[in-house]
């Protein structure tokens, strides 16, 4: 099977999945917000479902290198710009009630669409592209504007597009009365304008402009080629017999599916340029899964309207090692650092590049999430019963090698009762050969051991949060210091202030 | 087109204002002195007839331009040449003042601001009316041209000969004939039939266009745009059918008249063609808008310093132009303090001064013996010095000081509390965060809201490190602990840089309200005062 899809090898069954819910909880709604800031197409759907398999993961991978390369991204987004011209017209088209007309600017818009495929044929033939999918793709479009059909189509476009270009009438406008004439003037009054003001605009609006159909004045005008030249509208009835439906379906869909690549990179450089960090991920089973400086990305687009820094962080999974259990102190940056490991599978599951300085990561089959919800009105049994609820599924369905989120369950249960439910939680995920993180406030949980590791929102030296991950035993005082610090409580404050 | 009469090289911004202009305002008072300014003092054989009432615009302007130094000699010579200029034309000043008022009143009453707004420009509304600026800004440029070619006195200023020369380039006579040419093209556009003469004003309009995007016309050409003045007939009329035949005849030709559709059409490209006539002229338009409304400001400025010497004379003071000097320099010779002249209405106490070479002037003294109006008037001379003005001293020397703060304190709610002395020493981190080494700061009575001895000590930290970051600070104290403590340092040093000022006393204990220079005393005389108020009653 030849080239069908720069997005999939096959066909894929996420497409038609329901969005799952890690999207709100990772905060990645926003972030797929930011991407869309930037760019006229609405390609957001593509960011809500995971190519098919590990192999399409690569796939992916693979093209987005190549569309990191500067001049590849160019050639592609000046196609995607023409294909929004082709847009504009066949909008124009759908809305004019002349039949002449309609047809006229099909023309134009066929034409337009062969000048921007032989145009980017042309572009891509000499690039050395590295991936299967653009390769795939190059061959498939020089097959195609090879093809007669296209030879052929393109031709009469053109041939259409030049005749229409050099009619060229005369109106006058006199005791009134209006006289038609094919012809051509000096411009006499156009050069006065420029005398008087230089700098003016030059384009003069058609007083017709304000409906897309031909006025009266305006059909007199077609008249008179009519009745001079009546092969030129053979020609253009000709043309729609033949070709009723001008657009490739293969081609169609690419124009299309590559501004998902083009608009993740186009919004990663802005990022860069504002001093966040990406990297490719390498997809390595055999090392350890690692990641070094990873941020929130979320937040980071967040931080940088106010030319804020984020905080990074580098841990790694060991051998052996599945579930990281976070305890630390509130506000320390427990739940960023969840998410943004959430993060970096997503977009790593997603082909292209991840918020990090470096990273390897290993293959996962499905993102689960479950964050308390914070503004729930629910407390006591209310709460638990609802969160309860929503892990349920998650404890009976089958999530093999899946890459799991928990952040802050059971806070309202008495401590004995959630720690033996956390403690359910965590080996449940473990059996079913799982990874992921823990966010806690139950020390307990983090002297699990078993593929259990213990991490810990780390503090200054001033006893503050300055929002760093360690590997560290929880430390079962730090929930309480920053509201002691805020009132300068602390044993050393309180020493220096009364001495 | 630019107007460059408040600055050499650019037009009026709001920007770089004195850092709180509003406490220098309120500490010198310097209200009084805009609304002087504002109002123009009418005379009659040269006497005062009547003054009018405050032009608030012209309040506004002078608050405004006054709350921005000048920052160089340059600057500031440029600007007090142009206001010589003025007060030896004073009809000229008035007129390009009156002129650009009333040019921007029309534009107002045309729509001015719902243009800007709604930007209806694209209706047939908006076109009329940016057809009738355009011909208020033409006659409007035409009249100032003439007002700045006969000045009474030969103009001797670079910006007032400046601005008449670019006027008569920018807007040369072929530029004017244009405009007008442009005006009498589109006339057929307004209402203008003259329904006595019974003549219309009919357009003829000729342009070459394609049909390349969708058989819709596109890419138009204008070959002629023309109005006529033509006799009205009616339809019926006999010339009228001959015409109707004779276009009967003529290859592809259509009557605009009689079919609903057609007349839509017509109306729609003179709509169209006028439309994009006006819009080429909106480059010069929106030139000459801001031209206008530059010259209404500047103007404004100009006016009001002509008004404020008029203010000024009434009281028989006299007025110089400063000049430049160093920093530690501070010569004058018979300052006065002019808004409370024009407050109180009474000549003020002149005052002389030389000093060189200092950086710190501390001032003590009686009560009641003119201190604080000492201080003042030296702030307000040194505002409108470096505004261009003139001010009220036989002569005046200082330096230029950008960047100019005052800390009153406000005697009438001193109360001693912490809740003030927080608020004062506030008001001073603030000016410390912004001084730099062109600073000059004037303090009254600072740190006076609590005891002497807590405010000698603030007082001796805070401007031993101001003078030290070469600050230049001007001081009226009571605090005598903080006064004697820098005597004692600077004294015996022939090279301090800090002078002491009293307010001079009499043998007899009368005061003169003239400041010397004098070792600080001990004591402020608040006795002498007691003596005065309350020993004097108890006598009678």
């Amino acid at each position: 099977m030849g080239f069908t899809s720069i997005l999939d090898l096959r066909d894929n069954p996420n497409k038609d999945l329901p969005r799952s819910i890690f999207f709100t909880d990772l905060n990645l709604e926003q972030i797929i917000k930011e991407i869309k800031i930037n760019w006229e197409e609405d390609n957001t759907k593509y960011y809500y479902y995971f190519p098919a398999d590990k192999e399409c993961e690569d796939y992916r991978r693979e093209v987005y290198k190549d569309i990191k390369n500067v001049d590849n991204y160019s050639l592609f987004f000046s196609y995607v710009e023409k294909t929004r011209e082709c847009r504009e017209i066949k909008a124009y088209k759908e809305k004019v009630t002349i039949y002449i007309q309609k047809e006229v600017w099909q023309i134009i818009e066929a034409g337009k669409y062969c000048d921007a495929l032989i145009c980017l044929e042309k572009e891509i033939r000499n690039v050395t592209f590295h991936s299967e999918g653009l390769i795939q793709f190059r061959e498939y479009l020089q097959e195609y504007v090879k093809s007669d059909r296209f030879i052929k189509m393109n031709a009469i476009t053109e041939e259409i597009r030049k005749k229409l270009s050099e009619f060229r009438f005369v109106v006058t406008y006199d005791k009134d009365n209006l006289v038609l004439t094919e012809g051509t003037v000096e411009g006499t009054y156009e050069s006065f304008l420029d005398e008087c003001c230089p700098e003016r605009n030059r384009n003069m609006k058609s007083p017709f402009f304000d409906t897309v159909n031909l006025t009266q004045l305006e059909q007199e005008l077609v008249k008179i080629i009519m009745k001079k030249e009546p092969e030129f509208f053979e020609k253009i009835e000709e043309f729609h017999k033949e070709f009723p439906n001008y657009e490739d379906e293969v081609i169609h869909r690419f124009g299309s599916e590559i501004t998902y690549y083009l608009s993740f990179n186009s919004f990663q450089r802005k990022m860069e340029d504002a001093g966040f960090s990406f990297t490719t991920p390498t997809v390595d089973e055999d090392r350890p899964m690692m990641v070094t400086e990873l941020y929130d990305l979320a937040l980071a687009c967040v931080n940088m309207r106010s030319d804020k820094p984020v905080v990074a962080n580098s841990i790694s999974y060991e051998e052996g090692e599945s579930i990281f259990v976070l305890t630390g102190p509130n506000q320390g940056g427990k739940t960023t650092f969840a998410r943004s490991l959430g993060q970096m599978i997503y977009f790593c599951k997603m082909g292209v590049d991840v918020p990090a300085v470096s990273a390897n990561i290993h293959y996962f089959k499905d993102i689960l999430t479950h964050f308390s919800v914070e503004e729930s009105v629910e407390t006591g049994r209310g709460k638990l019963k609802e969160e309860l609820r929503r892990l349920a599924p998650m404890m009976v369905e089958s999530y093999e090698n899946t890459f799991v989120i928990i952040n802050e369950l059971f806070t309202t249960a008495a401590n004995y009762d959630a720690c033996i439910m956390g403690r359910n939680v965590v080996e449940h995920f473990i059996k079913q050969n799982c990874r992921g993180i823990y966010v806690t406030h139950l020390r307990e949980l983090s002297e699990l051991g078993n593929g259990v590791v213990s991490i810990r929102a780390a503090l200054d030296e001033h006893r503050m949060q300055n929002f760093h991950i360690i590997r560290s035993q929880a430390d079962d005082t730090a929930c309480a210091v920053n509201q002691v610090n805020k009132y300068k409580l602390t044993y050393d404050q309180l020493k220096e202030r009364l001495s | 087109m630019n107007v460059f009469l408040l600055y050499q090289d650019k037009e009026w911004t709001d920007t770089k204002q004195y850092f709180d202009h509003k406490s220098i305002t309120q500490d010198l008072g310097l209200e009084t002195l805009f609304m002087a300014a504002s109002k123009e003092v009418i005379y009659e054989k040269g006497n005062v007839k009547k003054i009018e009432a405050s032009d608030l615009y012209m309040f506004d302007v002078m608050r405004k331009v006054m709350m921005v130094p000048l920052q160089s000699e340059e600057e500031i010579k440029f600007r007090q040449a142009i206001v010589k200029d003025c007060l030896n034309n004073q009809m000229m000043i008035r007129d390009l003042y009156d002129i650009s008022a009333k040019i921007l009143i029309d534009w107002e009453k045309l729509g001015r601001r719902t243009i800007d707004k709604v930007r209806n420009k694209n209706t047939i509304a908006g076109v009329m009316t940016e057809i009738s600026i355009l011909s208020l800004f033409a006659k409007g440029l035409e009249r100032i041209k003439i007002v700045l070619d006969k000045p009474k006195e030969e103009l001797k200023s670079a910006g007032l000969i400046n601005l008449r020369k670019r006027l008569n380039e920018d807007f040369s006579e072929e530029t004017e004939r244009k405009i007008k040419k442009v005006l009498q093209d589109i006339s057929f556009y307004q209402d203008n039939t003259d329904s006595e003469a019974s003549l219309v004003n009919k357009p003829r309009i000729v342009f070459e266009c394609g049909i390349k995007d969708g058989l819709k016309i596109s890419d138009i050409k204008l070959e002629e745009v023309v109005s006529k003045e033509r006799k009205y007939r009616g339809p019926k009329n006999p010339i009228t059918q001959v015409q109707k035949f004779i276009n009967a005849w003529t290859p592809g030709s259509t009557a605009a008249q009689g079919s609903r559709a057609m007349e839509e059409q017509t109306a729609a490209l003179e709509f169209s063609v006028v439309s994009y006539i006006v819009a080429a002229c909106s480059p010069f338009m929106k030139m000459v808008g801001s031209f206008f409304d530059q010259l209404h400001l500047q103007t404004a400025f100009y006016l009001g310093a002509v008004n404020l010497q008029h203010h000024i004379d009434r009281f028989e003071v006299a007025t110089c132009f400063p000049t430049v000097t160093t920093k530690e320099r501070l010569l004058f010779k018979d300052l006065k303090e002019i808004i409370m002249c024009m407050e109180q209405r009474v000549d003020a106490v002149g005052n002389t001064c030389k000093i060189t070479d200092k950086m710190l002037l501390i001032v003590t003294g009686a009560n009641q013996g003119g201190k604080s109006t000492f201080l003042r008037s030296i702030g307000i001379a040194q505002i409108m010095f470096q505004c261009g003005l003139m001010v009220a001293a036989e002569s005046f020397e200082s330096g230029i000081f950008p960047s100019f703060f005052t800390h009153f304190t406000r005697r009438e709610d001193s109360e001693m509390n912490s809740g003030r002395l927080d608020e004062e020493l506030g008001r001073m981190n603030q000016i410390i965060d912004n001084v730099d080494k062109h600073s000059l700061i004037l303090l009254n009575e600072s740190f006076a809201t609590t005891t002497e001895k807590e405010g000698s000590v603030i007082a001796y930290d805070i401007i031993k490190a101001l003078v030290e970051a070469g600050v230049k600070v001007l001081t009226v104290t009571h605090l005598l602990s903080f006064a004697q403590r820098v005597f004692a340092e600077t004294n015996d040093d022939p090279n301090s840089k800090v002078t002491f000022l009293s307010a001079e006393r009499m043998e007899d204990g009368e005061r003169t309200y003239k400041m010397i220079q004098h070792a600080p005393e001990l004591t402020s005389f608040g006795l002498d005062l007691y003596d005065e108020i309350i020993e004097k009653r108890i006598e009678d």
